[in-house]
């Protein structure tokens, strides 16, 4: 009696939860930019002879799928789930966005040093943070704007406001105030104790790839089950229907197995709902003008950080160009700031010149709330391979950087987040690669200052071009970043030989430096599978 | 969780401290020839001879345990240039080779190599295909263009084809034409007109008149391929290497691992920028001198990324095309020259073949070098090239790694390496008769 009284409230209570997602849903929607477009299309097809007005719920919804506005509606909702989705069970109603106090104060320390570092560089150089574009600048930024490896600028002054390493120290320093420390020592991460998924838990996530089903990306000749000449050319035939159906989950669900080269860019866009409209092309446009508006500090360090790393790499270099675009665009972007709705990060404030400390006159700075850190482009420059266009190629970034890649440069107990990432990087290889753990633990080398830059690049600039992508498609898939962590204990697993004879950091580093050779879907399948 | 696995990797300590990206090359080799230092023990140690003082070849020969002496000495191996190769075989030089020498080129390569010789070779192929009323010299729309054997830009020998050219020139006087000295490599000497004049203006100033009796050094001009291929606005062309173990019957090979080589400045066909070199020009050695080349990849992507990039980007279906065609005009190149090879049976030879991809993805050959540069520009241009060297090693080879010019040229797959094979006539005719009971290894053949 008591357990179904209790049932009953449970239903009750979701009942209400829906009815308050379903209101805020519409409202969000009614929001949206493309709302206006999609109620146009609605009335014509109202006013069509394809709607009855006698039968008008059965007749409009009938339509509205023949005409596919049914899939574009469900994929809205899709993306909104999603977007708001981001702590599991409390979802919407979540107001405090980094429950462990000790977890929000390290992320404050740290905002503020970066914001002391970048105000501390203004000063040394002489410029605002901010300023109107001079007409000269403004026209020469335009004229070369595709061509913006020439905008001849000095930037030698300029240096990153923080690198992968530096972020790394503060995380290893944090200390939860619940655990006494045993030493000073800050070898790895005990101290913090955030729940992670152990290996039996990340099989049942990587289901597909645990029970071996084939992949693409093992052995590019591999037979397929069916009539088909390769596994390649039965997955591009189904991805061709995948993109015909135009239904995110569908999507996301096909990248599981990997995805062909050839339908890669547009199933992104499809899972991410960022594929290219006209709206798009009009913002990309509107992000342009912005910069061409105003002189930002961060437009050098963005240029800077092309320079220091997509223009040296010889996987990247010919795509310099659209990344600068692409970047500086970025930190325009206002949109962005939503992230900042779930993310433990606040974007900086910064009080307009010459005017009184008061809220009217305080903006985010930049416009995006992104303060760029060394290698910050890498997580653009994988889609340079999938889209020609640098408005495609925008969005999906975008899409992706809001979905994940913030996470991995933040102080925050998100089971995404970089922090649990590196706890689950350590636990796996303490629990299933003693030896090598025990290793290095007598080198005195701590195991994450090797994988660190790979975790925090999301191996961007680390992995083969190729060879990222198919990790992306799992990250898109699964819509997790832990296979990085996974992936990471692969790798020195996979690598142990040459790792237990080498016995000083640098070598340890010499070992891992070259990934070129590594395969990342039969590694992975084979790590999963194991026992 | 625990994996034993060793990525085709030798062990990282073999070389020092050097790993990696580094600039130790412990680059898998799966070169059969390295039982040579074993079981050879009776046998006498290989001997080699080089021109070239790059380490990306001593490295190699020494790996293998060879030894070097002088050109005077008892030789097997000679890397040599192209110059010594010709002497070596002159009547002159009463050098005879036995069958336990092997040289990296053929006497007459230049067939290949020489601009103005390649297209006459070529010129010469398509007439007697047509003659031969082979459909491969099928001839489209336009009477000029054949449907096939349309791989080479049409080109013109200056001075003696010049009134062909200006016939040629006046069908289409908007375009723009290259003009390159037939003997110099590297981009020396070229300039690109479109004007009559201009190239008029050129022989008057120049040294050399058209006067055929008078000139010792003679030009191609060739129609301008105005529409390359870009990629982030950027012209580039590859670089492919291709090995030829035997002319008759042709046995050639592909080296997988090509690179493109990107011009640092963007591209612009327009007239104002026709003499900048930095815009029109791939070859490295010019664009090394432009301010914007980056010595950290020194502009060069690998084939294998521009694959991904055009799969991602164009499709699959058109990138295969594109590297099926680039094999085809590969193999057809070297049929035209083939009658004309001394092919004997000592040489082998590692073309540099550089070719042009347009904007609708049709490649077409420019040129053909003998001696492709192995100096290193970057690391991974030194693991490239150092690969390079060790699988031609391993394909020209028998199996104990003994140059022996009685070998049947029939490498195992694991000897190819990065190399595939483009074409083995024998094996292609055995393919023809499968009647034949015949114990060959049916592993290798057309590609």
């Amino acid at each position: 009696m008591l357990a179904t009284l209790k049932v009953l409230t449970m239903d009750d209570m979701k009942d209400k939860s829906i009815h308050f997602t379903a209101q805020k849903l519409s409202e969000d929607i009614q929001n949206m930019k493309i709302y206006q477009a999609f109620y146009t299309e609605i009335q014509k097809l109202v006013s069509s002879p394809s709607v009855r007005k006698d039968d008008f719920k059965t007749t409009l919804l009938e339509s509205m799928k023949k005409t596919g506005m049914e899939t574009e509606l469900r994929n809205t909702v899709f993306h909104w789930v999603r977007s708001h989705n981001n702590r599991d069970s409390d979802g919407i109603t979540s107001i405090v966005r980094e429950p462990l106090t000790y977890l929000r104060k390290a992320q404050l320390q740290w905002e503020k040093r970066i914001h002391k570092s970048l105000n501390s560089m203004c000063g040394e150089l002489g410029v605002p943070l901010a300023r109107l574009r001079q007409t000269t600048d403004k026209e020469e930024l335009d004229e070369k704007w595709t061509e913006l490896s020439t905008y001849d600028i000095d930037l030698s002054q300029y240096r990153p406001v923080y690198a992968p390493k530096d972020f790394l120290e503060v995380l290893l320093l944090i200390r939860s105030p619940n655990y006494r420390v045993m030493d000073d020592g800050v070898w790895d991460f005990t101290q913090i104790p955030l729940k992670v998924k152990s290996i039996t838990e990340l099989r049942g996530l990587y289901q597909e790839l645990s029970r071996g089903e084939a992949l693409l990306g093992v052995n590019p000749y591999m037979a397929s089950s069916g009539s088909y000449p390769t596994l390649e050319a039965e997955r591009t035939t189904l991805g061709e229907k995948v993109l015909l159906s135009n239904q995110a989950p569908v999507a996301q669900e096909f990248l599981k197995r990997g995805s062909p080269r050839c339908l890669r860019g547009r199933l992104w866009a499809q899972v991410l709902g960022s594929a290219v409209k006209q709206t798009h092309r009009e913002y990309f446009a509107e992000l342009k003008h912005l910069v061409l508006q105003h002189d930002l500090m961060v437009d050098k360090l963005i240029i800077k950080d092309v320079q220091l790393t997509a223009s040296n790499d010889d996987q990247y270099f010919v795509f310099e160009d659209v990344l600068y675009q692409v970047m500086l665009c970025f930190s325009r972007d206002t949109e962005i700031l939503s992230v900042f709705n779930h993310s433990s990060a606040s974007p900086i404030n910064a009080v307009l010149k010459s005017k009184a400390p008061s809220l009217e006159n305080t903006v985010i700075y930049p416009p995006s709330g992104v303060i760029p850190f060394h290698g910050f482009t890498m997580y653009a420059t994988p889609f340079c391979y999938l889209y020609d266009d640098p408005v495609a190629l925008y969005h999906t970034l975008r899409a992706f950087y809001m979905r994940y890649w913030f996470r991995l440069h933040e102080v925050s107990s998100h089971p995404q987040g970089l922090l649990a990432l590196c706890i689950l990087f350590e636990r796996l290889l303490q629990r299933h690669e003693p030896q090598l753990w025990m290793h290095f633990k007598l080198m005195n080398v701590q195991p994450i200052r090797v994988v660190f830059k790979w975790l925090m690049r999301s191996f961007s600039g680390h992995l083969p071009p190729e060879q990222l992508l198919l990790l992306w498609d799992l990250v898109l898939a699964y819509d997790s970043l832990e296979i990085q962590a996974l992936l990471a204990v692969a790798i020195l697993s996979f690598r142990r030989e040459n790792l237990l004879q080498v016995n000083n950091q640098q070598n340890v580093e010499a070992v891992l430096a070259d990934l070129s050779s590594i395969a990342v879907m039969p590694l992975l399948q084979l790590t999963l599978m194991r026992d | 969780m625990a994996s034993t696995g060793n990525d085709g990797r030798k062990p990282y300590l073999n070389n020092g401290l050097n790993y990696g990206r580094s600039t130790s090359c412990n680059c898998s080799s799966r070169s059969n020839t390295t039982a040579a230092t074993g079981p050879a023990a009776e046998r006498p140690r290989v001997t080699y001879v080089t021109d070239l003082d790059k380490s990306v070849i001593v490295s190699n020969f020494d790996k293998r345990g060879w030894l070097q002496v002088s050109p005077e000495d008892d030789w097997n191996f000679y890397w040599a240039g192209t110059q010594t190769c010709r002497t070596l075989f002159s009547v002159d030089s009463g050098y005879r080779m036995n069958d336990n020498q092997m040289i990296n080129h053929f006497p007459n390569t230049y067939e290949l190599t020489r601009k103005d010789l390649l297209v006459k070779n070529i010129k010469r192929y398509r007439k007697e295909l047509e003659r031969d009323g082979n459909p491969l010299a099928e001839r489209g729309d336009a009477p000029s263009r054949y449907l096939h054997l349309d791989f080479v830009p049409v080109t013109f020998v200056l001075p003696a084809d010049y009134n062909m050219f200006v016939e040629e020139y006046r069908k289409n006087p908007q375009s723009t034409w290259i003009m390159k000295p037939c003997g110099k490599s590297q981009g020396a000497g070229i300039f690109l007109i479109n004007k009559l004049s201009k190239l008029k203006r050129w022989s008057r100033e120049s040294k050399t008149p058209f006067n055929p009796n008078l000139v010792k050094e003679s030009y191609v001009i060739s129609r301008y391929i105005d529409n390359p291929l870009l990629i982030g606005g950027k012209k580039f062309d590859l670089r492919l290497y291709v090995l030829i173990t035997s002319f008759r019957p042709l046995k050639a090979y592909l080296f997988r691992l090509g690179f493109c080589r990107f011009c640092t400045v963007k591209y612009d066909a327009s007239i104002q920028e026709l003499d900048n070199m930095y815009v029109h020009l791939t070859n490295v050695s010019v664009q090394k001198h432009g301010g914007e080349y980056n010595s950290m990849h020194g502009g060069k992507l690998s084939v294998q990324n521009l694959r991904l990039y055009l799969e991602s980007t164009r499709g699959k279906a058109v990138t295969e095309r594109l590297f099926s065609n680039i094999s085809w005009l590969i193999v057809h190149s070297l049929k035209a020259v083939a009658p004309v090879m001394a092919n004997d049976r000592h040489c082998f030879e590692c073309y540099g073949y550089d070719i042009i991809i347009d904007n609708k993805l049709k490649p077409w050959l420019i040129e053909v070098n003998a001696s492709p540069s192995l100096t290193s520009t970057t690391v991974n241009d030194r693991i490239l090239k150092y690969k390079l060297i060790d699988n031609i090693l391993s394909v020209v080879l028998p199996p104990d790694g003994v140059p022996d010019t009685r070998w049947n040229k029939v490498p195992s797959p694991e000897a190819l390496g990065n190399f595939e094979l483009l074409l083995d006539e024998d094996l292609a005719a055995q393919d023809d008769q499968p009647r034949r009971s015949d114990n060959r290894t049916h592993s290798s053949r057309w590609k």
